[in-house]
């Protein structure tokens, strides 16, 4: 597989604040690669340098085979990008705003009604195409934000949350034309929050305040960061057995939330039946007690738990 | 097609289809100017005519009353009312039903023909320094003239010549004959909406693309800050000289401005101006962060700009010290161009130093707005 990205070392610093601190890693060609992180981790500032925005402080990256510090014209030629805002032109119908950018990459004359007749008919957004734009739903805008983001066939999109305020039904339906980008070779950036969708992705990377904490394919993250099974206690008065519960034999980590927890556990060493008889030997007994194998969500709990108790 | 030919005429399609759908800038651009000519054409007018006189009579000869009765005759002061004392008169005056009251002693007459010198009192409102100005003026023209014609009568009826004064004054009014203020504010007025339609819509055009994440869009295509800043600019530089053709038509028809010189001088100064303004514009707009910023700051620009530039008040009545200040405002210089060409019918030959001066503010504006701009959005 041929790279497509390539980071090495990438760092930038706003003032005494590092946003990306000291990044590196490779995305290859036609890939799909996920890039995950809270709000304030350093996504979008990565995301920025890519796409030749913002000059990096330190280290390197080559995105379509080009230095994005050295020559960022030729990295905005071969890359498209849409933010999580669609950027759209809100007063101008959904044709008016593919030809204007088809044409700010060069297209025109016959290329241009082509590739629009095209983009239009693949994104199933013929029947709109001359309404304006701003009246549109979020879902039909996203859509027309995505069309104008790969217009002039980008080797690379980066998309910077592009499912932020869409709903589920909507949500599917895009990650459909990011996987059928992706088949016909494009490789695509993607940042999110849902880790429903970062499961679509090859491979993942998190970020944890500017630093890449972990890189691996969904399976591979779960294998290494959440191991064991995931058990889940939901019931009143377990506040106590549960904090009481950390540090047990078989107890991997113990996340609460409201009326419950999430406690992973070697089962090997503690199953949902054990925990139970553990739980009402301490006088407690929970309403709910479910075993499912971890989630990306658990994966990504795991990462930054260090982090947030910090802050908190 | 060249694909800088391609960006550039994408932007300019873009703007156009932005501008055309946006009614209310649509307006700004078209409806708005012509208003704005008609209310302050009709407004600003420095022309003082029938100002309300009262007279206190107090000799109420026949002399008194022709003194009276000529004086009023002319336009420029109106009888408002006739009272018996001074305190009445000056009621008036400070209720404003007038603004000149003229008081005849009772030895008027009698003084007249004996020849002691007889006295009549002005009282003037000096509020407004203008009005009381030209009242004054005519007061005191009419006393001199009343006297000339009193000593030639004199003179004929001691059997001697008449008198002629020694140095008479005779006064030819050129370009503006009939002294109209409208032919003298009409090319500011013109001036000054050109600078506010351009330099505001400029700004906030660009600053609202900032404002809706569509200028880093546009970064990330190849779309050089060249090409997109002469794509904004080229629509508008259009409009304006459309506008300045509309603001003159309208000057022509409904002030009676003459368009006496060379259009191409008016069409050129015109195109020079115009790279100022929207290049303030531009320049405003890589200071904002938001359109409420920029048109705060629009307005920070356009209010000194438009008051030093001679389009209100004449430069010559400011104090050096500000009236230095005007040679770095390409509105006195766009305003002395719209003048001189309209109204004196003045060649490139007379005003090519205005000419090339708007053409170098208008480049370091614009250069320096570009500069900017390619830092900000780098």
């Amino acid at each position: 597989m041929s790279t497509a990205i390539e980071v090495e070392h990438l760092t930038r610093r706003f003032g005494d604040f590092t946003a990306v601190n000291d990044v590196s890693f490779t995305v290859g060609t036609g890939e799909i690669f996920g890039y995950l992180g809270a709000n304030g981790a350093g996504k979008s500032t990565t995301i920025r340098m890519l796409c030749g925005l913002l000059k990096p402080t330190g280290g390197h990256a080559r995105v379509a085979g080009h230095d994005v510090s050295e020559e960022p014209e030729r990295v905005k030629a071969g890359i498209g990008y849409m933010s999580q805002r669609f950027s759209l032109y809100l007063d101008l119908t959904v044709r008016a705003n593919l030809e204007f950018f088809a044409s700010a990459y060069g297209a025109h004359g016959r290329e241009l009604a082509t590739r629009i007749g095209e983009m239009l008919e693949r994104m199933q957004l013929g029947a709109i195409q001359d309404e304006v734009t701003g009246s549109l739903p979020g879902g039909l805008q996203q859509r027309v934000a995505l069309a104008s983001a790969v217009l002039h066939r980008p080797r690379i999109v980066f998309l910077d949350e592009p499912t932020a305020g869409v709903d589920p039904v909507q949500r599917r339906s895009f990650w459909a034309l990011i996987r059928e980008l992706a088949a016909g070779g494009t490789t695509v950036f993607v940042t999110t929050h849902y880790m429903d969708e970062a499961e679509y992705c090859a491979r993942i990377g998190i970020m944890v305040d500017g630093r890449l904490v972990a890189l691996d394919t969904p399976e591979g993250l779960k294998r290494t960061h959440a191991p064991g099974r995931v058990l889940e206690v939901r019931g009143p008065n377990l506040a106590h057995a549960l904090d009481a519960l950390r540090g047990e034999p078989g107890v991997l980590d113990v996340s609460r939330f409201g009326s419950g927890a999430t406690v992973r556990v070697d089962p090997e060493r503690l199953t949902a039946e054990t925990l139970g008889h553990w739980l009402r030997a301490r006088g407690v007994d929970p309403l709910e007690l479910e075993e499912s194998a971890p989630t990306l969500d658990d994966v990504f709990l795991a990462l930054t738990a260090g982090a947030q108790r910090g802050e908190d | 097609m060249h694909p800088l030919v391609v960006q550039y005429r994408a932007v300019v399609v873009k703007e156009v289809r932005q501008t055309v759908r946006d009614k209310r800038v649509m307006a700004l651009l078209t409806i708005a100017p012509l208003m704005q000519l008609f209310v302050l054409g009709f407004a600003v007018n420095f022309d003082v005519r029938h100002v309300p006189t009262a007279v206190v009579d107090r000799d109420n000869t026949s002399e008194s009353r022709d003194y009276a009765r000529t004086l009023l005759a002319g336009d420029t002061l109106d009888l408002k009312a006739e009272v018996h004392d001074e305190r009445t008169a000056q009621e008036l005056l400070e209720r404003g039903e007038a603004s000149v009251a003229l008081v005849f002693p009772q030895e008027f007459q009698e003084d007249v023909l004996r020849g002691t010198g007889a006295q009549v009192q002005a009282l003037v409102d000096g509020s407004d320094p203008v009005r009381s100005g030209v009242a004054v003026d005519a007061v005191a023209r009419h006393a001199a003239q009343r006297a000339a014609r009193l000593m030639q009568t004199d003179a004929v009826a001691r059997g001697e010549l008449p008198i002629r004064p020694p140095v008479e004054l005779v006064p030819r009014v050129l370009y503006n004959p009939e002294l109209s203020t409208a032919v003298y504010v009409v090319p500011g007025i013109a001036a000054m909406l050109l600078l506010v339609v351009t330099t505001i819509i400029m700004a906030m055009g660009l600053a609202r693309e900032r404002e809706s994440g569509t200028l880093e869009q546009l970064q990330v295509t190849p779309l050089k800050p060249g090409i997109l800043m002469a794509g904004k600019v080229t629509p508008f530089v259009i409009i304006g000289l459309v506008d300045v053709g509309l603001a003159l038509s309208v000057g022509a028809w409904v002030f009676h401005v003459p368009l006496r010189g060379n259009l191409g001088i008016v069409a050129l100064a015109t195109l020079l101006y115009l790279l100022s303004t929207l290049g303030v514009g531009l320049l405003i707009a890589t200071l904002s962060r938001t359109q409420q910023q920029a048109f705060v700051g629009g307005f920070l620009f356009l209010l000194p700009a438009v008051l030093l530039s001679g389009v209100m008040t004449p430069i010559h009545a400011m104090p050096d010290w500000l009236a230095w200040v005007t040679y770095f405002n390409p509105v006195r210089y766009y305003v002395e161009v719209l003048r001189g060409t309209l109204l004196k019918s003045a060649s490139l030959g007379d005003l090519w130093r205005q000419v090339v001066l708007l053409g170098v503010f208008g480049t370091l504006v614009i250069s320096l707005a570009s500069r900017r701009f390619r830092k900000t959005s780098a």
